[in-house]
């Protein structure tokens, strides 16, 4: 059966076309692209809460998209057990709807950061299946807003759970730091408790195609269809 | 009307004369707000335009020359590129953050405009001395406006240069510039189709700020003026910009739309003004239907440098269509006006006509000097003293200059990758981004030598071109089109004038040799504070293009044990300006040697030869040789653990600079054929070394590695903050 998938547009998204391109070149199945306003959704494997700064990013980075018309079917999708990733400004929207728990507050460095960064993954899920343990992937980041932060409780709750999905590290020959925004723990990316609602800051939309930097990017959809 | 008025509006009295003569009537307040836009440098360009028409504006892939919102060229098939840079110095020295992030946003419209999506930026950005006060605080600024606009509407930032010079201290430039993507049957221009067109509205409120931001922008600045000034800069909002471009682009694909101008520089009359003079025809605008943001006289509405709004004209059927699209994008829409057979721009406001003008006294009688100018005298030879330079020091004294330094501190505050097409992001010798959908791929550079262009502006700018040609041809990317930003002093000078006259002939010869016409471009004059010019800064962006994406050829080494060659010419030390600025041995432009005479024919063969090999795909890496001389190409080139053993008869040769040229990383087993190859072509090269494992070692001489590598990526911002 082919593997079926959406991606939601805001005003203001921007990596939208990008997440459309990702979903058709590695699914090979249906992709659909669905406006905010909408009122329903088309029943689909997964569906991603794209990049960009989705209202300006005014009041707070997601706070405006979560209140957008689409997001109660965005929720029921959720609540269906199907999968439902939101990539940098989509974890953004997550936690702002209170799909995924703690919040993303401004780079540890107060600017923002466009390069490539390394990730692992840390715990087991749906999304990194095709991920080995210890296996570092270089997937470009773009944000001023990442920096993952929540109580010490919630922390203790996501390790024991085991929804830290990913953690950003030091590539082999890299300049980079450890912990490129100051995450917590260097979070890169945590699951709800069911483990099929993803959000990461890193953008594997930007890394699966020959002619990118790296083909990591890949491994996620690849996970989802095995 | 008095004296004062009419030069505070920065028009001269002889300028008015000529106006109240062909009128034979006095001005109201608006008419006079409207030439003093109309008639100042930035949209008139009264002191370039003699020398800007002798420029190679045409050949057979150009579809579009200087004149419009961009230039356009041809990519084959149904592809067209619009591209265009453009400066916001004035602004950006004023209010740092918002002068430059509204760079951006202007540049964007601008390629839009066209029909076009923009699909990749650059900047040339040039400051002061870091010890000056001031150059920390515009540094962040400007790179944090770049930023915040880019990033936010999501357009990939691919390159650009960040230099710092003295004579930037209280003047400092950004250049934005911006490529699109267009079908090259859906261009957009700004001649309006038919009499009786609606005139709309589309985009943000019109507000206060940015009026007189053009007339500013062809002033000389005084220290105290900086706080009064600041009300000029206009404020950007990229989300806003963001939906205007998605609004805009819907529209025109959906054939809803006849012609289409940004409101820019000097706002709604500027955009207005164009239209009628390009369709010759005549305009009438009703002023109170302009969406407000406050209350504004009409004086104030015509000037208004609003951000974010556009001027576009409908045919009247269409008016409800129109609407319902930008409704989706949450655009304000007005229709204001229409399309008349006049030849005359009219404006009313509060049932009373403030402006009523032809056409062509504003745009067709606008004024056009011919200053007065001097070429440089011929420069005295001069020896330099060699024998005391040590090669540790020249290492330390590249290592502790901002120029040479690797700029990811600035580069990572942009987003490069968004739009999933980037190929080379910045840092590299010229950036690259697929055309969506297709193998072909684009790249551009942006470049300028101020310090050859003063020594001599002729061949300095024959030496600019020629560095954006190489970055494009070390990636393997043909030149095809120039932009140019041409950054000056004030022209009152006639040294400064010389300077600019010298340096577009400069240009012209090298565009001609080169086959890259010149399609768009800007002209800031005025640069220049507390009477301190800054040095001659006409930049240009380069745009070239591979049809196969597979042929692109890598800056960073491939792999350990591969040979590394140079092609190309050395300057002869005692010619080599930045090697003898930057060691030190020559401090003032009187001491510099006059350049050698560039030339460009051999720049072209030595290019073809790095374009065939590419093709054979025998070059494994490759960088153009420029300022830093070799050894800084080298460091560029480094990449993981790889590092580089060399010998060269003179260890000063690895600082010198080039003609032509190129290092080439090549395997072993590619040797022969590729000697051969240059030795057919007649083409010199010299082998100096191979790429080692974690190491840096000239003529034997073992250097610490990591603390190299480490100085070279890091030491930026540790000297900036």
């Amino acid at each position: 059966m082919s593997f079926k998938s959406a991606v939601i547009t805001f005003p203001g998204s921007n990596c939208d076309r990008d997440a459309l391109c990702y979903l058709k070149d590695l699914t090979k199945g249906e992709v659909h692209n669905i406006w905010h306003e909408e009122t329903s959704l088309p029943k689909v494997d997964l569906v991603i809460l794209p990049g960009g700064f989705s209202f300006g990013d005014y009041l707070r980075s997601g706070a405006m998209a979560s209140k957008s018309k689409i997001i109660d079917e965005v929720v029921k999708h959720a609540n269906d057990n199907r999968y439902l990733l939101g990539i940098c400004n989509g974890f953004q929207i997550l936690t702002e709807i209170g799909l995924l728990e703690g919040a993303l507050i401004r780079n540890k460095k107060l600017k923002f950061l466009g390069k490539n960064c390394f990730i692992k993954k840390k715990f087991k899920n749906n999304f990194n299946l095709s991920i080995k343990d210890n296996q570092i992937l270089q997937i470009p980041v773009a944000h001023n807003e990442g920096n993952f932060y929540c109580d010490t409780e919630t922390l203790n709750i996501l390790k024991n759970n085991e929804q830290i999905a990913f953690e950003y590290c030091k590539g082999e020959f890299s300049n980079t730091e450890e912990n490129i925004n100051g995450s917590i723990e260097a979070i890169a990316g945590i699951t709800n408790k069911k483990k099929n609602v993803l959000g990461m800051m890193p953008h594997p939309e930007r890394a699966y195609s020959d002619f990118h930097q790296s083909q990591d990017g890949r491994l996620i959809i690849e996970s989802l269809i095995s | 009307m008095n004296e004062e008025l009419i030069l505070q509006h920065g028009l001269t009295l002889d300028e008015f004369q000529v106006i109240r003569k062909y009128l034979n009537r006095d001005l109201s307040i608006e008419e006079l707000g409207i030439f003093s836009a109309m008639w100042n440098e930035h949209c008139c360009y009264k002191t370039s335009k003699k020398w800007l028409k002798k420029l190679p504006t045409d050949n057979e892939i150009v579809i579009q020359g200087p004149g419009e919102n961009a230039g356009v060229i041809d990519l084959q098939d149904n592809d067209g590129i619009a591209f265009k840079i453009e400066s916001h110095n004035h602004p950006s020295y004023i209010e740092p953050f918002n002068g430059s992030a509204t760079g951006v946003g202007g540049i964007l419209r601008d390629i839009f405009t066209m029909g076009a999506r923009p699909i990749a930026t650059l900047d040339s950005i040039r400051f002061g001395l870091i010890e000056t006060e001031k150059t920390k605080y515009l540094l962040n600024g400007v790179v944090h406006g770049i930023g915040h606009y880019g990033n936010c509407i999501g357009i990939p930032n691919i390159g650009g240069e960040c230099e710092f010079e003295s004579t930037y201290d209280f003047n400092n430039l950004v250049n934005a510039m911006a490529m699109g993507h267009v079908q090259k049957d859906k261009i957009f221009y700004s001649k309006p189709k038919s009499i009786g067109g609606l005139i709309v509205y589309i985009g943000s409120k019109t507000g206060k700020d940015g009026i007189h931001g053009a007339s500013m922008a062809s002033d000389v600045f005084s220290e105290e003026d900086e706080d009064e000034k600041r009300p000029s800069v206009q404020v950007g909002d990229p989300f806003m910009e963001k939906l205007l471009m998605e609004g805009c682009l819907e529209l025109m694909s959906s054939g809803l739309i006849e012609s289409m101008q940004d409101m820019g520089a000097a706002g709604i009359t500027s955009s207005s003004v164009e239209m009628a003079s390009k369709g010759n025809v005549g305009v009438y605008i009703n002023l109170d239907k302009v969406p407000l943001r406050q209350p504004l006289s009409a004086y104030e509405i015509l000037l208004s440098e609003s951000q974010e709004r556009m001027l576009a004209v409908i045919d009247k059927k269409n008016n409800h269509k129109v609407r319902e699209i930008l409704q989706k994008w949450q655009i304000d829409y007005e229709v204001i006006g229409e399309i008349t057979d006049t030849k005359r721009v009219v404006f009313e406001s509060n049932n009373k006509i403030v402006v009523d003008l032809p056409v062509e006294i504003i745009v067709d009688d606008a004024p056009e000097y011919d200053r007065e100018f001097y070429i440089p005298r011929k420069r005295k030879n001069k020896d330099f003293d060699f024998s005391k330079i040590k090669l540790e020091d020249m290492i330390i004294n590249l290592l502790t200059n901002l120029n040479y330094l690797d700029k990811s501190w600035v580069f990572d505050q942009y987003d490069s990758t968004v739009m999933g097409d980037t190929i080379r992001e910045p840092g590299q010798s010229s950036g690259i981004v697929k055309i969506h959908g297709t193998q072909k791929v684009i790249g551009a550079s942006t470049d300028c030598n101020p310090l050859y262009i003063r020594i001599n502006p002729y061949e300095g700018m024959k030496y600019t071109v020629a560095e954006s040609y190489r970055n494009l041809i070390a990636c393997n990317i043909n030149p095809l089109a120039i932009t140019n930003n041409l950054n000056f002093a004030s022209p009152l000078d006639p040294n400064i004038m010389g300077e600019l006259v010298l340096s577009i002939h400069g240009l012209k010869t090298a565009a001609i040799k080169f086959n890259t016409p010149i399609v768009s471009g800007n002209v800031s004059l005025y640069n220049q504070t507390n009477e301190i010019p800054i040095k001659p800064t006409p930049v240009i962006g380069m745009v070239g293009s591979n049809m196969d994406l597979n042929k692109i050829n890598t800056n960073k080494f491939c792999e350990i044990g591969n040979k590394i060659l140079i092609l190309g010419k050395q300057l002869t030390k005692n010619c080599s300006p930045y090697l003898l600025q930057d060691q030190k041995i020559a401090f003032n432009i009187s001491e510099f040697n006059d350049l050698e005479v560039l030339n460009l024919d051999f720049e072209k063969k030595i290019a073809n030869c790095v374009l065939e090999l590419s093709d054979l795909k025998c070059i494994m890496s490759c960088n153009d040789i420029s300022r830093g001389g070799i050894f800084s190409a080298l460091l560029k080139m480094q990449y993981k653990d790889m590092g580089f053993r060399v010998k060269v008869p003179d260890p000063i040769d690895l600082f010198c600079e080039y003609s032509a040229g190129y290092v080439i990383e090549i395997r072993s087993k590619d040797f022969e054929e590729v000697t051969s190859f240059l030795t057919k072509k007649g083409a010199e090269y010299l082998e100096i070394g191979e790429i080692i494992k974690e190491g840096i070692e000239i003529n034997s001489k073992k250097f610490d590695y990591f603390d190299i590598m480490n100085k070279y990526r890091n030491d930026f911002e540790k000297i900036i903050s």
